[in-house]
């Protein structure tokens, strides 16, 4: 895969950029701030760009510089790597996108097999949260839909904490040890629960799903 | 700024008078409203950069380690599975550094607070509580003493509140004296926490008692 990487800790990039090299993927370029790798893909193709959330321009450079990445070269994923997991940088990134689009720890992509896995499935077009991330939004659901969360099972839950992460139904089926069919019948009562459009795509209700916990909270700001 | 020479004589009435010498009477000296803010503002500035610290520096450098581990892992040959193992397990242990660094930093200095200020702090804060609490904001932004103030104040009262309890509203807003924060269904009992928090830049605290809840109003001058 080709990779753009910016991120101004210079220990970091460097540690990322061995890695990414050791893990077989083509590194097109490396910058320490968000306007530089703005100007590296013009000229560069890359598949996915990994940006640090804090860094130049500005106190969330990284966010800026996504949207412009995104307005620019819609095709190409994102996936940010921060030092801290929270809601509220989760919410602005899922208003620049939500396909094609991650948003991990640091240090919790310090292997080959993660960090290629996570690229591989923002390539795909899926939405990759930090596990941690993901639980404790569902577990505090907050606002309007606050009702319909309340009145999932404790499965459903477990099932919408699943998607949260981005998973598959199989991902999901082998996380939980149930079939992937038991696994469609959770997400049909889901979507049943959450009142979501029937004829939306698969996808898309999986994505309105994730997003009904969030919104209450982004209506907040 | 005072002098060692012009601190007040703290040492009590056993203690010689040092004023002896020139015949003049002791006077207590007294830092005023606008000595005291600064006192504390040095104080939250103080919290602030100790916080960007942690992360510029100790942070920073863990979470470097944990990719070049990484490369190190990929380089093993297929009969090294047990050293495999054990920088998986040295890979968590970092991981748990880090998490233990964040916390402690959290306690400092909330890098949400000073990144974007007390609604989005405070809406992380209420993820991690066990009351549900809502939280109502303006973006302005009031500054690293008011903020951390506030910040400290709310979080400390919304921790004593039991597990299960009845919902919390949180409302900030500027009326154009000051910043106003009102917590509503807590009781009034917990307003010793918010008040040592807030006494030193002139905050006032006013309680609200009604049966089974409680609100507590907090105000804050600032421009």
């Amino acid at each position: 895969m080709r990779v753009a990487l910016a991120e101004d800790g210079a220990l970091f990039r460097e540690g990322l950029l061995m890695l990414l090299e050791a893990a077989g993927h083509e590194v097109v370029g490396s910058t320490a701030d968000g306007d530089a790798l703005v100007e590296l893909l013009d000229t560069e193709r890359a598949d996915v760009a990994i940006l640090d959330i804090r860094m130049p321009p500005g106190p969330d450079g990284g966010l800026v510089t996504a949207e412009r990445l995104r307005a620019l070269h819609a095709d190409m994923g994102l996936l940010f790597l921060s030092h801290y997991a929270e809601s509220h940088y989760l919410m602005r990134i899922l208003q620049i996108g939500t396909e094609s689009i991650g948003y991990r720890l640091k240090e919790k992509v310090g292997s080959v097999d993660v960090l290629s896995d996570t690229l591989a499935r923002i390539e795909a077009g899926e939405i990759v949260i930090e596990p941690v991330l993901a639980k404790r939004l569902v577990e505090h659901p907050r606002g309007e839909k606050k009702g319909a969360v309340e009145s999932l099972s404790p499965r459903e839950l477990d099932v919408l904490r699943l998607m949260a992460e981005g998973r598959s139904n199989n991902g999901i089926a082998a996380q939980l040890f149930v079939t992937p069919k038991a696994v469609e019948k959770h997400i049909a009562s889901i979507f049943g629960k959450l009142q979501l459009p029937e004829d939306a795509t698969e996808h898309h209700r999986r994505v309105l799903a994730v997003l009904t916990y969030l919104r209450a909270q982004r209506d907040e700001d | 700024m005072y002098t060692p020479a012009q601190w007040p004589d703290d040492t009590g009435a056993a203690a010689p008078k040092r004023a002896a010498g020139n015949g003049a009477p002791s006077q207590p000296v007294d830092l005023g409203a606008a000595g005291t803010r600064q006192v504390v503002r040095d104080h939250w500035l103080r919290r602030l950069r100790l916080q960007r610290r942690l992360h510029d520096g100790a942070s920073l450098q863990i979470s470097a380690l944990v990719p070049r581990l990484g490369v190190v892992r990929k380089r093993l040959s297929d009969d090294e599975e047990g050293v495999r193992l054990s920088i998986d397990d040295l890979q968590d242990q970092l991981h748990t550094v880090l998490q233990e660094l964040r916390e402690v930093s959290r306690e400092i200095y909330p890098p949400l607070l000073d990144q974007a200020g007390l609604g989005p702090a405070l809406c992380e804060f209420a993820d991690r509580v066990a009351v549900p609490v809502y939280v109502v904001a303006p973006a302005e932004r009031f500054g690293p003493e008011v903020e951390g103030a506030v910040y400290f104040a709310v979080t400390q009262c919304l921790s004593l509140l039991e597990a299960g309890g009845s919902p919390v509203e949180v409302v900030l807003r500027h009326d154009g004296e000051g910043l106003v924060v009102s917590l509503d269904g807590v009781p009034g009992r917990h307003a010793v926490q918010v008040l040592s928090q807030v006494q030193g830049l002139g905050g006032q605290v006013s309680v609200a008692e009604a049966p089974g809840s409680g609100r507590i109003t907090v105000r804050i001058p600032c421009e």
